[in-house]
């Protein structure tokens, strides 16, 4: 069975020809997805620039990686099951799409960047706030994290700009805008 | 309907219309820039609503986070006149477009009156509630009309 063949499996479901077919389905799952990223994606922004030293400088830490991370986790959540069901509903369409693989890479690398700095960062904020200086690891895991969460919603957009004949983004028209991104 | 085909045709137009990725970079600002505005406003808000940081005040966090707001905000209005002097006469007659411009207005002026005085207070918990719950609304209602420009337009 081919990558392809299981794209197409997971489309034919019930629940994926649900979400595709059903008006308004897509386009309110569509919006719950972009106003998690919006929401949740701002402050994982926050949360980076505090670990860099350059914003909220004022609050500890512990209390901005601490306060933040329920509804950074909630945020993720709805994110990605949103994401899946897009993604599950026109499987087969993206199955070519550069962009998209791409997006699937970096929120692999999400993984393995929580796997790493998790243990030695954002689980012990307090060590960070007794340091003299914020620790080199901490400010590593910060940057790794602004460029993988600002290349996920770009990647994210960019799905939509992607023209299977041409293989390459296309001049933007106004008819492209108007379709799902 | 003149005034927009006047519009219609501006250098702005034609460097998102006739460049392979000028729209695309556009909106790729007008995205990144928006989470940054949203996302220093939604940690107000938590703190506003009870939720989150329980040591300091709605204004200690303001106070930390109204450049950053500033900075997305302006970024992401400018990149959004950009995307819509690309395609005026379309926008306009969008309804979903006016409805998210309506939001954006109400969000913005809500954000720098009412939302500014009372984060800038020290609000009663009933008060933080109700106002950080209409500020949450109010960017969701701008995201959501934004999202539909594209979709149903």
């Amino acid at each position: 069975m081919s990558l392809y063949s299981i794209f197409e499996s997971i489309q034919n479901t019930s629940l994926m020809t649900g979400v595709e077919q059903t008006p308004w389905v897509y386009p309110i799952i569509m919006a719950i997805h972009l106003s998690c990223i919006a929401v949740f994606g701002g402050m994982i922004l926050m949360t980076d620039l505090r670990l860099l030293g350059l914003a909220l400088r004022d609050q500890s830490i512990a209390d901005v990686v601490g306060g933040l991370r329920p509804f950074k986790r909630i945020g993720f959540v709805i994110m990605v099951t949103c994401g899946l069901l897009m993604a599950g509903s026109e499987a087969p369409t993206y199955y070519p799409n550069p962009y998209f693989w791409t997006k699937m890479i970096l929120l692999l690398l999400v993984g393995v960047h929580a796997l790493i700095f998790k243990p030695i960062v954002y689980d012990h904020p307090e060590e960070l706030d007794k340091a003299p200086l914020i620790p080199v690891r901490a400010k590593v895991a910060a940057v790794l994290s602004l460029i993988l969460w600002v290349s996920i919603p770009l990647c994210g957009r960019l799905i939509g700009y992607y023209e299977p004949n041409e293989g390459k983004a296309p001049q933007s028209s106004n008819l492209r805008r108007l379709t799902k991104p | 309907m003149a005034s927009l085909a006047f519009l219609q045709s501006n250098a702005i137009a034609d460097l998102l219309n006739n460049t392979e990725w000028g729209f695309a970079v556009a909106e790729c600002f007008h995205i990144v820039f928006f989470a940054v505005a949203i996302g220093t406003i939604m940690i107000v808000d938590l703190r506003l609503l009870g939720l989150a940081f329980p040591r300091t005040t709605a204004a200690k966090l303001h106070h930390d986070t109204w450049v950053y707001t500033l900075i997305g905000l302006t970024v992401t209005v400018f990149a959004g006149m950009a995307l819509f002097l690309s395609a005026p006469r379309m926008y306009s007659l969008s309804g979903w477009f006016q409805f998210k411009a309506i939001a954006l207005f109400v969000a913005i002026i809500y954000n720098y009156t009412i939302h500014y005085k009372v984060a800038s207070s020290s609000p009663s918990r009933g008060v933080g509630v109700v106002v950080g719950m209409i500020s949450v609304l109010l960017w969701v209602a701008v995201v959501t009309g934004g999202l539909f420009v594209g979709l149903l337009a």
